[in-house]
C-alpha cells in the first residue's frame, strides 16, 4: 500500500537509472545486513535503557516496528492531531483524570527522537516509492544507494530509541506524532525531482542533527546523552553527502546549531 | 621512509576498520562510552573538563597544521590542485582553527591554560607522514584519520564532561568533524575508483558510482574506540 495515495500508482518512468527490482534487491540485502547486526544493537540498548526505566511491558519486535514505520506517513497526519499515543487505551466515559504526561522528563526527548526517526524512515521510504513510480525522473545509482543506506540507519536509530521507551514501560511510538509531520509530508509529496527530494531530505537531516545536539545538553540521563551523541554525527554526515549531491558546499557550518531543533513541545502526544 | 608511511597508513586503515567492525558487531565502544558517561550524571572534576578541552584544542591544532602543510603540496594547494580540493582544504583548516579557539575559550572560562600546541601523539603521526605524501589519496587517508580521531574523541567527551554547555560544545564540533570525514571518505572512494573528475561541484551525479552514495557514512552509530584519552593533550 502506498503511503502517498493513488497518485504514485501510475506512470512508470522509462529513464530510471535503477529499476524497482534493483531497489527491491538492495532493500533485501540491507534487510539481511540489518538482521545480522540487530541482535548486538539490541543488547547494547538493553543496557542503556536500564537507566531510564524498570518495567518491561511489551517490548516491540523489529517486525512490528517496521510495520509501524511503513505506515507512519499515513498515520502521521492523524497522529499529529491526536492526543493519544500508540498503545494507550482509549479513555472511558468516566470523568477524565487530571492529565499526566505519558513521557515525563527525559522520556519526552526520547519520544521526540523516536518520532523523528520514524518520520525519516517513512520519508525515505516514500522517496523510494516515488522513484519506483517514476515520479522523480532518472534516479542516479549513487542517490538510490544513499537513500537505502540512510533509511536503514534511521531505522536503527528509531529502534534504539523505541527500545528505550519499551524498557521504561512506556507506550511505543510507531508513527510520527510531531508538529512538523504534516508539513514535511506535504513537502515530500510535492517533490517532483531528485534534487527536490534531496533538498527535502537535507532539511530533515539538519533538523535531526540539531535535535540531537540540543538533546545532549538537555537530557540528564547518561545513556540518553550518549545515544544522542553517537547518532548526531551520523545525521550530519547524511547532510554533508546531500549537500554534495545538490552541488552545495558540503560543510557550510563551523558549529552545529540548535535553532531548528525539535523540542519536547513539538511532540503532539502528551 | 616512503614504505614506512605506507605502513603507517595501512596500520591506520586497519585500526579504522577494526573500530568500525567493533561498532557494527557489538557496539562495544558505544556501551563502554555509555558506561563511562555515568560520570556525566555523577559529575566529574572541573580539572577533567579542562583536560578534555585542552586535548580537543590540541587535536584541532594538529589538524590546522596538517591542512596548512597540505596546501603547500602541488596537488592540494598548488597548480595541479582541483579547485574543489583546494577550497575544501582551506575551509576545513579555517573551521578547525575556529574549533580550537572555541575550546581554548572554554578552557579559559574554567580558569585553565589554553592549549596552543598540537596533540603530541598525532603530531608525531603527521610529522612522519607528511613528507612522504605523494598522491592526493595519501593526503586524504591521513586527513580521514585525523578527522575521525577528533570526532570520536568529542563524541566520547560528551559523556565525560560535567556541564550541559560543554556537552553541547563537544556535540556541535563533533558533528562538523564527522562531516569532514564523510566528504573525505567519498573523495577517497572516487579516487580509488580512478574517477577524480567526479570530484566536482556540482558533481555529475548520474555518473557517480553507486558506492559513492554511501561511502561517506559507514556506521549507524558513531564509534568511539579511537577516542584520544582525556589527558592526552592536557597542558602540563
Amino acid at each position: 500500500m502506498s503511503v502517498f495515495g493513488d497518485r504514485v500508482q501510475h506512470a512508470r518512468h522509462a529513464q530510471m537509472a535503477i529499476s524497482e527490482r534493483e531497489l527491491s534487491q538492495l532493500n533485501r540485502e540491507l534487510d539481511e545486513l540489518h538482521e545480522s547486526t540487530f541482535p548486538q544493537v539490541r543488547k547494547a540498548i538493553d543496557e542503556l535503557a536500564a537507566n531510564l526505566g524498570t518495567v518491561v511491558r511489551q517490548p516491540s519486535t523489529r517486525r512490528s516496528f517496521f510495520l509501524g514505520a511503513a505506515g507512519a506517513v499515513a498515520l502521521g497526519a492523524a497522529a499529529a492531531c491526536s492526543s493519544r499515543p500508540t498503545g494507550t487505551p482509549a479513555s472511558s466515559s468516566a470523568a477524565p483524570p487530571a492529565p499526566t504526561e505519558t513521557y515525563p522528563g527525559d522520556l519526552k526527548v526520547v519520544a521526540v527522537a523516536t518520532a523523528l526517526e520514524n518520520l525519516a524512515v517513512s520519508s525515505y521510504e516514500g522517496a523510494l516509492k516515488k522513484a519506483g513510480a517514476g515520479e522523480l525522473g532518472a534516479v542516479p545509482p549513487a542517490v538510490a544507494t544513499f537513500v537505502q543506506t540512510a533509511m536503514k540507519q534511521h531505522a536503527d536509530h528509531a529502534q534504539a530509541w523505541a527500545a528505550v521507551l519499551a524498557r521504561a514501560g512506556k507506550p511505543p511510538i510507531s508513527d510520527a506524532p510531531l508538529s512538523i509531520t504534516q508539513d514535511q509530508l506535504a513537502k515530500l509529496s510535492a517533490a517532483k525531482s531528485v534534487p527536490e527530494v534531496a533538498k527535502f531530505a537535507l532539511d530533515l537531516e539538519n533538523v535531526a542533527a540539531q535535535t540531537y545536539t540540543f538533546a545532549t545538553a538537555n537530557v540528564s540521563d547518561a545513556s540518553a546523552i550518549m545515544t544522542a551523541a553517537t547518532i548526531q554525527p551520523v545525521e550530519t554526515m547524511h547532510a554533508a553527502i546531500l549537500n554534495f549531491i545538490l552541488g552545495d558546499y558540503p560543510i557550510p557550518d563551523t558549529f552545529i546549531g540548535t535553532g531548528n531543533a525539535l523540542k519536547p513541545d513539538n511532540l503532539t502526544v502528551r | 621512509m616512503h614504505n614506512r608511511f605506507r605502513q603507517l597508513l595501512r596500520d591506520s586503515d586497519d585500526l579504522h576498520s577494526d573500530a568500525m567492525r567493533a561498532a557494527r558487531v557489538g557496539l562495544n565502544d558505544y556501551v563502554e562510552a555509555a558506561r563511562g558517561s555515568v560520570a556525566a550524571t555523577a559529575g566529574i572534576a572541573a580539572g577533567d573538563d579542562v583536560a578534555a578541552l585542552q586535548t580537543a584544542a590540541g587535536l584541532e591544532n594538529v589538524a590546522v597544521q596538517t591542512y596548512q602543510l597540505a596546501l603547500t603540496l602541488p596537488f592540494i594547494g598548488g597548480p595541479l590542485a582541483k579547485p574543489e580540493i583546494k577550497t575544501f582544504t582551506e575551509r576545513t583548516m579555517a573551521q578547525h582553527s575556529e574549533h580550537a579557539t572555541a575550546f581554548n575559550a572554554a578552557v579559559q572560562r574554567l580558569g585553565g591554560k589554553p592549549q596552543t600546541g598540537p596533540d603530541p601523539k598525532y603530531a608525531e603521526v603527521v610529522k612522519q607522514a607528511v613528507p612522504n605524501i605523494k598522491t592526493p589519496l595519501d593526503a586524504v587517508g591521513l586527513a580521514i584519520t585525523l578527522e575521525d580521531v577528533a570526532a570520536q574523541t568529542y563524541v566520547k567527551d560528551i559523556g565525560l564532561v560535567s556541564t550541559a554547555e560543554l556537552r553541547q560544545l563537544f556535540a556541535s564540533v563533533a558533528g562538523v568533524e564527522s562531516q569532514h570525514k564523510a566528504i573525505l571518505l567519498t573523495v577517497q572512494a572516487l579516487l580509488k575508483a580512478n574517477e577524480p573528475q567526479l570530484i566536482a561541484r556540482p558533481p555529475e551525479i548520474a555518473q557517480l558510482p553507486a558506492a559513492a552514495g554511501s561511502a561517506g557514512f559507514p556506521d549507524a552509530f558513531y564509534p568511539t574506540a579511537m577516542a584520544a584519552p582525556v589527558e592526552e593533550g592536557a597542558v602540563k
